[in-house]
């Protein structure tokens, strides 16, 4: 019932400029929330966030999802109240990255469970200027599949280190998923298949040769 | 005595045979009944007494077939008790995505201070057609009936059409029954011709339902009318309604009159009842209604990017939506194909939160696919695109 009172109250939001696709810095969103106070108490929120150099794009994204899915005002306030403070987190935990995409996969990955030291392991496994998203989303997957964040955490940072591109990083990902779906635990698929990707890779030594400067040498 | 041991043994071996099997979806409801059944003389009418309803449905989807039973038990000292069990089969035509028959096999025991005591079973068998927003259905139904001792044969066919728009839900069906059961007859306030052996009426139902994701109302209307071996008729009104409290409990109301039902040996009553609705099974109440079943997977493509596609197993079903971070949030339909129900959208690599629901219910994960808590209480589905 108080779905549908909800749903009453927040009548339509609409976003002036919002794509799921759009990963750079958004500018400021017109919200039209018909409850005033969460609209207002919203629009606080994600002005707050742009202030302190936060993306604003997951905090819309988060607001529409809770529209979509007839959440009371209350809720969205607290949920992209939340989501703000994971974001301000991520940045600290990934500095000195800056780009919103990584701010929001690390957000992302802490409200999976994946804890902050796993993210400064993962920004400092590959130089500052090459992005991590895929490694964190990855990371972020999983876990929520019910991987041990330790033991994802040994994987995919191997991997970084040995070389591996975004796309090898994802296909761990998707393997893993494939594995789990056709019912292999999920920690046993992991393992197989980071052996799998592993051995695609080069040697240690030779990864470390070959590495850009500033690259953390493997372990 | 003998009689409530036989519905102690119904409950226990409907909830072993239950519980012997994965349990997709198990329900149990435990409320409370006002009923009056009237009489063939005003002095026979029975007072409205209290009784305890008891209620158990256990429903199984496989890819090509649905196996649902439940079972009900209603119970008010001496003047009321009745217990009733239905097994059915739901099958998918293998060939024909539209074409749906169920086939399916009811029993009964009742003691009642109106209508005697005895017994009842049923075969019966439904055609239906399923498109997008309407269907039709056709069926026949045969029963037995053991009352103080006499048999009587009843035989029942219906066709019937229903309609949905946006979140009405609304049918229309005519029925046509044929009973020897006679005490029936009379033990709801009937009248039967002289000389009669059976008798006949006709039925025309109308039901309206309004959803609202769990949430449900409906109102029905019956008109009878005497085709043969009697000249009563009569009318019917009731209104059901379902209030979700959370995923696993739920609170059911209903008022309004039931006609007589030779298929299943009961008289007319008015009823008034209230329930509170458990899922005991390991899947929470209607995660998607009917036999739906969701999954997403991402075919990867050269260059980057992947196209996802979700799908979703729900033959009776009436509209599936999926949104996600891609759609920011807006909910996309998906089309029929076949047997399912498919959305095809070309992703750049990334992560994407995703949600699915059908008839407009609660929005969940893909069964397949990693699942993250959502900030509203639910969770999302969650895909990485390489």
């Amino acid at each position: 019932m108080r779905q549908l009172r909800s749903a009453t109250t927040i009548a339509a939001l609409v976003l002036a400029s919002a794509t799921a696709a759009a990963a750079q810095q958004p500018r400021p969103v017109a919200l039209s929330i018909a409850d005033a106070r969460t609209r207002q108490a919203v629009e606080r929120e994600i002005a707050r966030a742009e202030a302190r150099g936060l993306p604003t794009q997951p905090l819309v994204a988060k607001a529409m999802e809770g529209v979509t899915k007839q959440a009371s005002g209350e809720r969205i306030q607290a949920a992209v109240a939340s989501l703000a403070k994971r974001l301000e987190q991520a940045r600290v935990l990934l500095a000195p990255s800056t780009s919103a995409a990584e701010i929001a996969s690390g957000a992302d990955a802490l409200a999976a469970g994946v804890p902050g030291a796993a993210l400064k392991q993962i920004r400092a496994a590959w130089p500052a200027d090459r992005s991590v998203v895929m490694p964190l989303d990855v990371m972020t997957e999983l876990v929520a599949r019910g991987i041990p964040a330790k033991h994802a955490l040994e994987q995919i940072t191997a991997l970084m280190s040995r070389g591996a591109t975004p796309a090898q990083i994802a296909s761990l990902g998707s393997s893993v998923n494939a594995d789990v779906a056709a019912g292999l635990a999920p920690d046993a698929a992991l393992e197989v298949r980071a052996r799998g990707v592993m051995s695609l890779l080069p040697s240690p030594a030779a990864a470390a040769s070959s590495a850009p400067a500033g690259v953390r040498p493997p372990r | 005595m003998i009689r409530r041991a036989a519905l102690g043994v119904l409950v226990v071996l409907a909830t072993r045979g239950a519980a012997a099997q994965a349990l997709p979806e198990l329900r149990f409801d435990a409320g409370y009944a006002s009923v009056r059944q009237p009489g063939f003389l005003a002095s026979d009418t029975v007072r409205a007494v209290d009784a305890a309803l008891l209620a158990l449905f256990w429903r199984r989807p496989a890819d090509r077939w649905t196996l649902y039973s439940s079972a009900n038990v209603t119970y008010a000292r001496d003047s009321l008790a009745a217990a009733q069990g239905v097994m059915a089969l739901v099958l998918p035509w293998m060939d024909r995505e539209h074409l749906r028959t169920d086939v399916g096999a009811a029993g009964a025991t009742f003691s009642l201070r109106s209508a005697g005591r005895g017994g009842n079973g049923n075969l019966f068998a439904r055609q239906h057609y399923v498109d997008d927003a309407w269907g039709g259905w056709g069926g026949a139904a045969w029963g037995l009936t053991a009352r103080d001792g006499r048999k009587s044969a009843s035989i029942a066919a219906d066709v019937g059409a229903w309609a949905r728009w946006r979140f009405l839900f609304g049918s229309a069906s005519y029925a046509r029954l044929s009973s020897e059961d006679l005490p029936l007859l009379y033990a709801s306030g009937g009248t039967s011709s002289p000389y009669a052996t059976s008798y006949e009426f006709e039925d025309v139902q109308l039901v309206l339902t309004a959803r609202r994701g769990p949430h449900e109302l409906a109102a029905s209307y019956t008109a009878r009318r005497a085709v043969a071996g009697t000249d009563d008729g009569a009318v019917a009104l009731s209104v059901n309604g379902q209030l979700q409290l959370s995923d696993r409990l739920a609170f059911l109301a209903s008022a309004g009159r039931q006609l007589s039902d030779p298929m299943r040996g009961l008289p007319e009553a008015d009823i008034v009842t209230a329930a509170l609705r458990v899922s005991l099974g390991p899947k929470p109440l209607p995660v998607m209604e009917r036999a739906s079943l969701a999954e997403a997977r991402v075919i990867a493509r050269a260059g980057g990017g992947g196209e996802l596609v979700v799908r979703v197993a729900a033959h009776d079903t009436l509209a599936v939506e999926v949104a996600g971070d891609f759609s920011a949030w807006r909910p996309l339909p998906l089309a029929r194909e076949g047997d399912w129900w498919v959305v095809r959208v070309v992703l750049p690599p990334g992560k994407y939160r995703i949600g699915v629901r059908a008839n407009l219910g609660p929005w969940r994960a893909p069964r397949n696919v990693a699942r993250v808590r959502d900030d509203f209480g639910g969770e999302s589905g969650l895909i990485v695109v390489p």
